[in-house]
């Protein structure tokens, strides 16, 4: 944004202090005009060739300030207040009037027009001026002017700012209307004729033998894992991490389980940082035995210790509830979907009871490579 | 045999879910239908004895039809067919009437045994939890919730209305209302807001 200013106080000031030489070869304003050429070309070429260069100090209140007094000691140089130096003195307010927000704007032009009502004091405003209307009226146009430049760019200023989040926000919701799209799509399409695959192919279990069940057991796990990676996919696009880390993540699912329930849940440790596809499923693997131990565990403690060794990171949810039924329960998913998500991702997931062998351990061990490398891909 | 009605707007889960019911003995699968609209002539047409009722379809939902289908007399079991979060549909699955609700990635031999079990009358669903409970009482209006309690104690609507001391029509109503509120979100096409 700042740089849009930038161009413009480059073009208003060169054209100023072109005027303003212009302006001393031509008529005779002081008795020293070769000095002051020498300083307006110095300081014009000085103050742009920094605020460019440095692009900080365009928004610095100190290098504005600066900027201000140089040009009001021109103005006070030229020992008139209708100085050749006037509009380059203007072309000080763009920063301010631009990068402060329109109040604040507003106040620093009523006090820069001040200090050059001081300078023109200094130099020759007196008595005179003011019984003379013409003198007077140009007086007043003078300290007019900066105050309607700093009301315009301010105004503009604030303008473009609000165009420029409407368009932001315009553009968020494309994309999230865009992501609803997929998503869509992935469930009602992709995901059903999953389903129905995985379905038609489980009905061959148990009616075939030896090497073709391995190969339908083999089919039906990839099967799975299409249908684990599609939903890690549909929750990605409707509740993206956006790069929160899995630690962080699953800190907010404790906080949303923890009020409905009796047990108390620990969280410690981390995973340090995976690969964003790595990092969704295994979140989602953890909440989901985070969950279960909370839903159907009826425990009083649930602990979930996170780690990360050189070569592999670890979560492991533990609880004292009543540990895994003996038979699976009808219509639950979540297991299976843990599974199916581990496999996707080449981690280990291993269900076993928990210590001294009450309640449930839910181990995911997945394999990382060294953090430096993983920091860089 | 069990006579078997597929729904499910879904071409391939249609002709996948046929072809394995039609495969296992004991199964008589009909005529599939794909949504609300051809719902009603099938099964008026069929007298299936147990519904294979997706939860996501076009216009009213699986939950809605499921509370339409078991106000028939007689009225089929219904096992709710959902590919989508399934222990959250639990308690909305109980209040919309549905005797099971199975997960669309069990393999056949779960799906063979949860219909058979709905078919004898058996509930087939994910155990209600503390959790569950706490977080639809959250969703749900203070009023409500004695008609939840009683609704899992599987009270007629009747007993229901008495002991409340208002009409069924209100009772009714109300379940309607909780369900509504106790939906589970699945991917829109897009977004509305």
């Amino acid at each position: 944004m700042t740089s849009r200013w930038m161009a413009l106080l480059l073009m208003t000031r060169l054209l100023a202090a072109a005027v303003a030489v212009l302006l001393l070869v031509v008529h005779r304003v002081t008795a020293h005009d070769p000095a002051l050429i020498a300083a307006v070309i110095a300081y014009t070429a000085v103050s742009l060739v920094v605020l460019s260069r440095v692009e900080r100090l365009q928004l610095a209140p100190v290098a504005w300030l600066l900027d201000g007094v140089a040009v009001l000691a021109l103005v006070g140089a030229s020992e008139d207040w209708r100085s050749p130096f006037y509009v380059l003195m203007v072309t000080a307010l763009i920063l301010p009037a631009t990068g402060l927000g329109f109040t604040r704007a507003l106040a620093w032009g009523i006090a820069f027009t001040s200090a050059y009502l001081g300078v023109a004091v200094y130099t020759d405003l007196d008595a005179d001026t003011l019984e003379s209307s013409i003198r007077l009226e140009t007086i007043a146009t003078h300290l007019m002017v900066p105050l309607v430049v700093v009301l315009a760019l301010a105004y503009a200023a604030d303008v473009l700012e609000r165009l420029r989040g409407e368009r932001l926000r315009s553009e968020r919701l494309a994309v999230q209307s865009e992501r609803q799209r997929i998503a869509w799509e992935l469930h009602d399409s992709a995901k059903q004729r999953v389903h129905a695959a995985h379905l038609v192919l489980s009905a061959l279990q148990g009616q075939v033998s030896g090497q073709q069940a391995e190969l339908v057991g083999h089919a039906l796990s990839e099967l799975r894992s299409a249908g684990a990676d599609m939903d890690t996919s549909v929750a990605e696009l409707r509740t993206p991490l956006e790069g929160r880390s899995v630690e962080r993540l699953l800190g907010e699912r404790v906080a949303e389980l923890a009020p409905a329930s009796d047990a108390q849940i620990t969280l410690t440790g981390t995973v340090g940082e995976l690969p964003a596809h790595i990092a969704a499923h295994t979140y989602r693997i953890g909440a989901e035995a985070l969950t279960n131990a909370v839903r159907h565990g009826a425990a009083q403690r649930v602990r979930v210790t996170l780690a990360r060794n050189p070569s592999t990171a670890t979560i492991e949810v533990v609880d004292d509830g009543r540990g895994l039924p003996a038979i699976r329960r009808p219509g639950s998913n979540g297991l299976r979907s843990m599974r199916a998500r581990a496999d996707t991702i080449g981690a280990q997931l291993s269900i076993g009871p928990g210590d001294d062998g009450r309640g449930t351990r839910v181990t995911l061990t997945l394999p990382t490579r060294p953090q430096e490398e993983s920091s860089h891909a | 045999m069990i006579r078997i009605l597929i729904v499910d707007d879904h071409p391939a889960m249609r002709a996948g879910l046929t072809a394995v019911l039609r495969g296992e003995a004991g199964f008589v699968a009909l005529d599939a239908a794909t949504s609300a609209t051809d719902l009603w002539p099938a099964l008026n047409r069929t007298r299936p004895d147990v519904v294979v009722l997706d939860y996501h379809l076009p216009g009213d939902d699986g939950l809605v039809l499921c509370r339409r289908i078991k106000r028939q007399i007689p009225a089929p079991a219904v096992l709710l067919y959902s590919g989508y979060a399934d222990a959250s549909l639990t308690i909305p699955a109980r209040l919309a009437g549905a005797d099971g609700l199975i997960n669309k990635s069990a393999p056949a031999s779960e799906l063979y045994d949860a219909i058979r079990r709905v078919a004898r009358g058996e509930r087939v669903q994910p155990p209600l939890s503390r959790e569950l409970l706490g977080r639809a009482g959250s969703n749900l209006q203070a009023e409500d919730l004695p008609i939840l309690g009683m609704a899992l104690e599987d009270t007629p609507i009747g007993e229901m209305a008495a002991v409340l001391g208002v009409e069924p029509a209100v009772v009714s109503r109300r379940i309607d209302r909780m369900i509504s509120q106790l939906k589970v979100d699945v991917p829109a096409p897009c977004s509305s807001r």
